[in-house]
């Protein structure tokens, strides 16, 4: 498993189950997701009625952005009033599915993806803004552009973890994605230095990856960021940037879903595969560790006092 | 073997085994004691010259004998940041297993990476030829194990940001 996936799986998995026409159970499951993010999936009022509720740390900012929007298009007629202690609920039926099987596969899917499009809300609004500046940018030339359409966007910060958050920037030629990522620990901080170093560097070294989008990576914040408010300049090496720079490739209306589910995954992905490479480390100097054992008990000798018998089976005892 | 590592451990394999001439001597200092006179360090006389083996500014051997135990201790070599982190981590994943070891001291000596500390009692357990033998497979295999950790963390890291990147595309 190199890549993750978008949705949750458990979440997939168990609706699944419930719409293969199974029959109905009572479900009370807390569900957890990346960046502190819980689903309560439950049956309040009878066993066909599954509530499904999201609980997002930022889920004030994303609503902001449009995070209800986005919601009301994905899950329109399911939703119902939100669940206390939650901030996005939606109800379904079992006994009012669509009728089609693929239907069924589709709704699954889009309740599996239900963080995914909460967060999204942000990034589909960078894309439009995007869309709108480039129109207005191409009626300029550079030097007669005015001020905003050159500066492009307001930064949209989402901070959906404790010290950590995602700034979005929309301008005429590109949208601007940086993360911010803490390592709490010596080793993480150098590896995730090794693994950034390579995500810089793959675009220029891949004759393949041209295409992708620009990542650079710093210790202070970017440029970009300059002026927004609740940024700690701690300049000790545990805090790093990283900037993705979309392309108006990645930014058409056919790239757009894909990649906006691709580039809120990065964080774990990275996350994952340092702890991936701690373990697979570990695991090597263990065995590694039990080798120079072997050859140090090698420099016991051989115990020599074995019982020595003959091909009867009689002992030899030494007399007296 | 490049080749002045050869020339590095053949010193280290003669003067480790030269110094490892070490018998019983019970403490002068406090009776019916027994302890090493290295740590100890409770009477001068006891004590032999220190010995440093050194291939170059950043990997060398500490040899520490005394009448009845012997201190050796290794520098690791440590390029870079991400060398020294994988050092670090291996010598406490082995002082943490030190008593499956015997010989390895908890502790690794100030301004070393490991230590390890043979006593009398160690040669008269074990051959005295197979320890000397350890220490210099340790050390090469060491540096062997540190610079493919490396490499692996390295080739990794391209593998997941050339995954991740292409996508995109």
């Amino acid at each position: 498993m190199l890549l993750l996936d978008y949705h949750n799986v458990l979440i997939h998995s168990l609706l699944t189950e419930r719409f293969s026409g199974s029959t109905p159970v009572s479900i009370d499951q807390v569900v957890s997701d990346f960046d502190g993010v819980t689903f309560h999936l439950s049956t309040p009022e009878s066993k066909t009625k599954i509530l499904i509720s999201i609980q997002v740390k930022c889920f004030r900012e994303l609503v902001q952005y449009g995070a209800q929007q986005v919601l009301e298009r994905e899950y329109g007629p399911y939703i119902v009033d939100p669940e206390p202690g939650y901030d996005f609920s939606v109800l379904i039926d079992l006994e009012n599915l669509p009728a089609e099987q693929e239907e069924k596969h589709n709704l699954i899917m889009r309740l599996a993806l239900m963080k995914r499009n909460a967060m999204a809300a942000p990034f589909e609004r960078a894309f439009d803004e995007f869309a709108k500046l480039s129109e207005e940018a191409s009626r300029y030339t550079t030097e007669s552009a005015p001020q905003g359409v050159k500066e492009g966007g307001e930064v949209m910060a989402i901070h959906y973890r404790e010290e950590e958050a995602i700034y979005i920037k929309a301008s005429h030629d590109r949208v601007t994605v940086i993360f911010s990522t803490v390592f709490r620990e010596e080793t993480d901080r150098i590896f995730g230095k090794v693994f950034l170093q390579e995500f810089v560097d793959a675009r220029r070294r891949v004759l393949t990856l041209q295409n992708a989008p620009q990542v650079l990576f710093r210790n202070d914040p970017p440029l970009e960021l300059a002026g927004v408010p609740g940024l700690q300049n701690v300049n000790d090496g545990t805090l790093s940037y990283v900037t993705f720079v979309l392309f108006p490739r990645h930014l058409t209306p056919q790239r757009r879903y894909e990649n906006i589910s691709h580039i809120q995954i990065f964080r774990d992905y990275f996350h994952y595969h340092i702890k991936a490479s701690k373990a697979y480390i570990h695991t090597r100097m263990r065995k590694r560790t039990a080798d120079f054992l072997q050859v140090l008990n090698r420099a016991r000798p051989e115990n020599e006092e074995r019982e020595r018998k003959t091909a009867s089976g009689r002992t030899f005892r030494v007399q007296g | 073997m490049s080749t002045s590592l050869r020339p590095y451990l053949q010193c280290v394999r003669s003067s480790l085994s030269a110094a490892l001439a070490i018998s019983n001597f019970a403490s002068q200092t406090s009776e019916r004691h027994n302890v090493p006179e290295i740590e100890a360090a409770s009477s001068p006389e006891l004590l032999l010259n220190p010995l440093v083996i050194s291939r170059n500014s950043d990997e060398r051997t500490f040899i520490e004998p005394s009448v009845n135990s012997v201190r050796v201790s290794l520098k690791v070599k440590q390029a870079d940041e991400i060398e020294h982190i994988l050092v670090h981590k291996f010598a406490r994943f082995l002082t943490q297993r030190a008593d499956a070891f015997l010989i390895l001291r908890r502790k690794p000596v100030e301004g070393y990476d490991i230590s390890f500390l043979i006593t009398n009692f160690h040669t008269e357990a074990m051959l005295k030829h197979k320890i000397v033998d350890f220490v210099i497979e340790f050390m090469e295999e060491v540096d062997k194990e540190i610079s493919e950790m490396k490499l692996f963390l390295n080739a990794r890291a391209r593998f997941v940001a050339e995954s991740f990147l292409t996508p995109f595309d």
